[in-house]
């Protein structure tokens, strides 16, 4: 019952915070929630591939993610940097089913937060509840170390309840992976993203 | 029966997170006041419905076909006593406690802020939520044309604390729910939660 509160709440504090200060919540959740599930570390890739395989790592309690091995992302040097991985279903997607059939449709409020992300920070929302869940992420995977090296997680692609589908481009260069590729992954997902070691790209190195 | 869609535990948590996140912002009574206004903006938003005889809405709470059963299973155990067997948020409370750890330190101080102020019926924060929406959506059902009316008895927190509500009114309530006192407690150590349905009259 506590995830179908998400929409009454989200509708309740957009009347009171705007949809501005509800993204600002969502995103500190998202921190909070990830800083508290703890750091961890793995020895390689394969290690950190095979926990996020079996749904032992902070990023796996989402859900079942798929590890997209053939998909390795490699640095200009022609070491591995990174892999792909695809989350089977949405978080959120038995929620907004149950929600459909026991109270109704979907306060615009959802939509209306989502948008303000998307105008405001990332064009990488397809309902309200991205703003957290990608946030959670990206603080969790700077929690994680493999060979002692800190990870980054890229969103690339995810797919709305009513198949729309949001893509981040930067995101997609960075790692030197086709657009067409990722959408052919999102036909059985329904978010995609990558982890890499922090500051690296497929091409030259990024400078923080 | 309708179908029983699981929720996914991250999506539960990281709403403890949120109401968390209101009260370093706004306090306890800001974690109080979004928990129960979301409830009640909740129940506004189902269905109302109608029912001829108290054993048509009986039968529909119990067979999970009413609003009022939306969310958790119920057993009737007396014309007007009704119990529910597992507290619907019993697992985002284990997901959280399996995932982060101890509760937030609010969660209790927002719990006793409720049995103050509003009533003292809360066992954990949780609660409060639930017994809005419990209130709330009884305004929305009618049994032979009057309003249902909805009276917390007893709730089990999962710590096994139980809130029951002062000795005087007690007394009335389990009087109108047709049960004792020892049958009430013997319900409560089977059943998260004990209340009374009725209407007036």
């Amino acid at each position: 019952m506590m995830d179908i509160a998400i929409y009454s709440l989200v509708d309740d504090m957009v009347s009171k915070a705007g949809t501005e200060g509800v993204v600002e919540y969502w995103l500190r959740v998202g921190e909070s929630y990830a800083e508290r599930m703890g750091k961890e570390a793995y020895v390689g890739w394969p290690a950190f591939n095979v926990a996020m395989k079996e749904g032992r790592t902070s990023l796996t309690v989402e859900g079942e993610v798929n590890v997209l091995t053939d998909l390795a992302i490699i640095d200009k040097d022609g070491d591995v940097i990174g892999y792909v991985y695809a989350l089977k279903t949405c978080p959120m997607a038995p929620t907004m089913r149950r929600y459909i059939s026991r109270i109704g449709p979907i306060p615009d409020s959802d939509t209306d937060v989502a948008d303000s992300y998307n105008n405001r920070i990332r064009d990488s929302a397809v309902s309200n509840y991205c703003i957290t869940h990608q946030k959670f992420r990206e603080v969790a995977a700077n929690n994680i170390t493999v060979a002692k090296q800190a990870l980054e997680c890229l969103q690339l692609a995810n797919k709305g309840m009513t198949g729309d589908v949001k893509m981040v481009p930067e995101n997609l260069a960075r790692i030197n992976v086709d657009e067409r590729h990722i959408k052919s992954i999102l036909r059985s997902a329904s978010c995609v993203f990558a982890l890499i070691v922090k500051g690296k790209s497929a091409g030259e190195e990024i400078i923080e | 029966m309708a179908e029983n869609i699981e929720s996914n535990p991250f999506v539960d948590v990281s709403v403890y997170l949120f109401f968390e996140d209101i009260s370093d912002k706004q306090g306890v009574e800001g974690f109080t006041n979004y928990m129960v206004g979301q409830a009640q903006s909740l129940a506004k938003s189902v269905p109302e419905e109608e029912y001829e005889t108290w054993d048509d809405f009986a039968s529909a709470v119990v067979s999970g076909e009413s609003v009022f059963s939306s969310f958790e299973s119920i057993e009737q155990i007396s014309k007007c006593g009704f119990v529910t067997n597992i507290c619907p948020f019993s697992k985002a409370i284990g997901e959280y406690i399996k995932r982060i750890g101890n509760f937030n330190p609010v969660h209790i101080e927002a719990t006793d802020h409720y049995n103050h102020t509003i009533q003292p019926s809360a066992a954990h924060s949780a609660c409060m939520m639930h017994q809005t929406y419990r209130r709330e959506v009884a305004k929305r059902i009618t049994v032979g044309g009057k309003p249902l009316q909805y009276a917390q008895i007893g709730a089990k927190a999962y710590t096994g604390e139980i809130a029951l509500p002062p000795e005087s009114w007690k007394k009335v309530l389990l009087e109108k729910a047709g049960i004792s006192e020892t049958q009430g407690f013997m319900e409560m150590r089977e059943n998260s939660c004990l209340y009374l349905l009725y209407v007036e009259g």
